[in-house]
């Protein structure tokens, strides 16, 4: 049935075309230019970054390097679970992080229903709305970024990016994105909806909390700045 | 798991249905709900803000609609190339590709998937192609647990209803109907479930056991993307993400007009889309998936498939509505349309409800069965201005009004009444006068009360409300006295 329907479609379309060749076609294409992208709501990469994490109803905070990383998550777990438990996919950036300086206790591998937190590392992100790049594999399962109540996301300074089409240019130059990956899952925001008489609750499905760590030699004042930008209070954050 | 059982309820066929020939009565009916009325008139009043909020801090927004536009005629025009492109690049991706002609052959091609499989149970993302096709009827009388788990999908399956919105598809219900409905269908005992955050974590507890024990997940896609044979997947709720990466097979129901040639494509899309739907600068949750998982993958559907249903897309991609292929299903048009927000989707008796669904349903059926649903417009054109892929909406299904008549679908009063108003509208010296005198004569009769509560051939507008006398002329006379005004200036 699906070879002769597949025939059938694939000659009815061909009726409908003009039956370009496949360069004059890429000329075409190319000739359209490319898509503007949303202008930043701050000169600098990492303010304006945060600003849509804070819009995306996601919560952040700032590490200059990997040992205050550790530290920030280890805090950040304490305060919400009174644990130090956390999964972690099997990345070679996770594993190499000083876990004893938070007193973290990761599991590497995959999450499971039940888990309450777990940590991916990004492959890059985008300011241009707020989102974290992950690539499927051994290195940040899918069931990660889905299943645990909070999800935590470590970000390289380094690998922010002012749009989307240069972060997914990043994330898929590297090791895990070489080779088309299973999945990338571009990540902005907690598991939302607002299903219910348009009231948002966050939770739907997956993390009801979705918290970054911006890892790097940042301006003191950017957190702040991004907030207020925002138009949050600390409190609210 | 393996204690579950799964709810009669996911068993049970919807017991609401509408029909397009009905649109003046289910209208009349919505309107008369004033519960439902209020989160409609929040929709109307919220979405266009925000959106509108949105459009503002993009920028150079005109000029991504115009660029997305002219890379889907683009596709569209190219679509013999693109479409064999994405079925080979899926194909080396790991997928198995079905061709299903009509809706009939879709549920079929996923039946006898869920079948080889020994399938019994089934978690849905939203999609609104498997609404087209009605798969969920058609697996659940062959015997499968079908479970929606959009949020907004799975109260409506719950109710035993249809969507009314393409992208809030319960926003006609009232948070006291969902609760009732909660404690009716779920046997969770005492519990809070007062407020909004209380359902959502109820139906997040029972649907996360439907995740983890179906062996099978069925996902629209938002876009194809024909140079690496991705497809895209777009959530809020993660619901999506879920269904694609925990049962072991995978179906992905999608149709060919979602192709788009390269992945910055699919990635300027996603900046219209939710942008238009809700106001938000990206969704929570935006995948791409390429196929099965790979050999060092702990998760991941084993086996993958997409099935590309046609359902007279070709048909439309040969005729003068081509544009309509186009449509990123973002549902701006309906938020911003006073006959959907006024009337709400049931009433339109389609999957497709308002400006979008008006002209797609004719398409999708006939005209004979869909032709109140052109007519329900006001030609306000607020539809158009907003839609992301710059659709000529309000022309196409003025065009379908057109071949209405052409047709003699149209009633015979008001064919006769067309062509009154045409042959009078063709002799403009006629028409002045005829109009000049009407609206001498509305005026004098009307003036004392300054207004008509009753008028012969105008019922339809004296029964909701007064027409108001006419003042000061009728509109060529107040042009060119206008004009007389500014060439004496």
């Amino acid at each position: 049935m699906t070879d002769e329907a597949r025939r059938e479609i694939l000659t009815r379309v061909r009726g409908s075309c003009r039956g370009a060749g496949a360069v004059r076609i890429g000329e075409e294409l190319n000739a359209l230019g490319r898509s503007p992208v949303a202008q930043l709501p701050d000169p600098d990469l990492a303010v304006s970054f945060l600003y849509h994490v804070f819009r995306n109803r996601g919560s952040a905070a700032l590490a200059r390097d990997r040992s205050e990383a550790v530290r920030v998550i280890g805090r950040y777990l304490y305060e919400r679970f009174r644990s130090h438990k956390l999964v972690a996919g099997n990345d070679s950036r996770l594993a190499a992080l000083p876990w004893r300086d938070g007193g973290v206790l990761p599991r590497f591998g995959i999450a499971q229903d039940g888990d309450q937190a777990a940590l991916s590392y990004a492959s890059a992100a985008a300011a241009e709305c707020g989102s974290v790049f992950l690539v499927t594999g051994k290195g940040n399962p899918a069931s990660n970024n889905l299943l645990p109540e909070d999800h935590l996301v470590l970000v390289d300074a380094g690998d922010l990016r002012p749009d989307l089409d240069q972060a997914l240019e990043l994330a898929q130059s590297g090791p895990a994105g070489q080779a088309r990956p299973r999945g990338i899952n571009i990540i902005s925001g907690p598991s939302s909806t607002g299903d219910i008489a348009l009231q948002l609750v966050q939770g739907a499905h997956g993390p009801r909390r979705w918290h970054v760590v911006l890892v790097g030699d940042l301006a003191a004042d950017t957190l702040v700045r991004a907030r207020q930008l925002a138009g949050f209070t600390q409190s609210e954050e | 798991m393996a204690t579950w059982t799964w709810p009669l309820s996911v068993r049970a066929n919807r017991t609401v249905e509408q029909h397009c020939e009905d649109f003046l009565d289910q209208a009349s009916a919505a309107m008369a709900q004033p519960e439902r009325r209020k989160t409609m008139d929040m929709l109307g009043l919220l979405m266009p803000l925000m959106r509108g909020q949105a459009v503002a801090d993009f920028g150079d927004f005109e000029g991504l609609r115009q660029h997305v536009r002219a890379i889907r005629q683009h596709t569209l025009d190219n679509l013999d190339h693109y479409l064999p492109k994405f079925e080979q690049e899926a194909l080396s991706n790991g997928n198995r590709v079905h061709f299903a002609r009509s809706g009939e052959e879709l549920n079929s091609i996923v039946l006898g998937i869920c079948q080889q499989h020994k399938a019994r149970r089934v978690t849905k993302g939203k999609s609104m192609v498997t609404e087209e096709t009605a798969l969920n009827d058609y697996l659940l009388k062959a015997g499968l647990a079908v479970v929606e788990t959009d949020l907004g999908e799975y109260i409506i399956q719950q109710a035993g209803e249809t969507p009314s919105h393409i992208v809030a598809p319960a926003i006609h219900k009232p948070v006291a109907e969902i609760r009732q409905l909660f404690l009716d269908k779920h046997a969770l005992g005492e519990r809070e479930l007062e407020t909004a955050a209380d359902m959502v974590t109820e139906s997040r507890q029972v649907l996360r056991e439907h995740f983890l024990a179906s062996e099978v997940g069925i996902i629209g896609a938002n876009a194809l993307v024909a140079e690496n044979g991705y497809s895209l997947l777009v959530t809020n709720e993660g619901n999506g993400d879920l269904c694609a990466t925990l049962p072991p097979v995978l179906i992905v129901c999608t149709t060919m007009e979602r192709i788009v040639p390269r992945t910055r494509d699919a990635l300027a899309l996603v900046r219209l889309l939710a942008r238009s739907a809700v106001g938000q600068s990206i969704s929570c949750y935006t995948s791409f998936y390429s196929g099965p998982r790979r050999a060092d993958e702990q998760d991941g559907p084993l086996e993958t498939h997409i099935v590309l249903l046609d359902n007279h897309r070709s048909e439309i991609l040969a005729s003068d509505y081509r544009e309509m292929l186009q449509c990123i299903r973002c549902g701006a048009c309906l938020n911003h349309c006073p006959v959907y927000v006024a009337a709400g989707g049931h009433a339109y008796g389609a999957v497709y409800p308002g400006p979008v669904g008006s002209v797609l349903t004719p398409l999708l059926s006939s005209l004979e069965e869909a032709q109140l649903l052109p007519n329900a417009c006001t030609s306000c054109g607020r539809c158009e201005e907003v839609c992301p892929a710059a659709i000529p909406l309000p022309q196409l299904l003025r065009d379908l009004r057109h071949e209405e008549f052409r047709t003699g679908l149209t009633a015979g009063r008001w064919r006769l009444g067309l062509r009154l108003h045409a042959w009078v509208a063709g002799h403009p010296r006629l028409y002045r006068y005829a109009t000049g005198l009407g609206i001498r004569l509305l005026h004098r009769l009307g003036r004392k009360k300054g207004g008509f509560r009753h008028l012969p051939l105008a019922g339809g507008w004296t029964s909701q409300r007064d027409l108001p006398a006419p003042q000061g002329g009728t509109f060529s006379q107040l042009y060119a006295r206008r004009q007389r005004d500014r060439d004496d200036d």
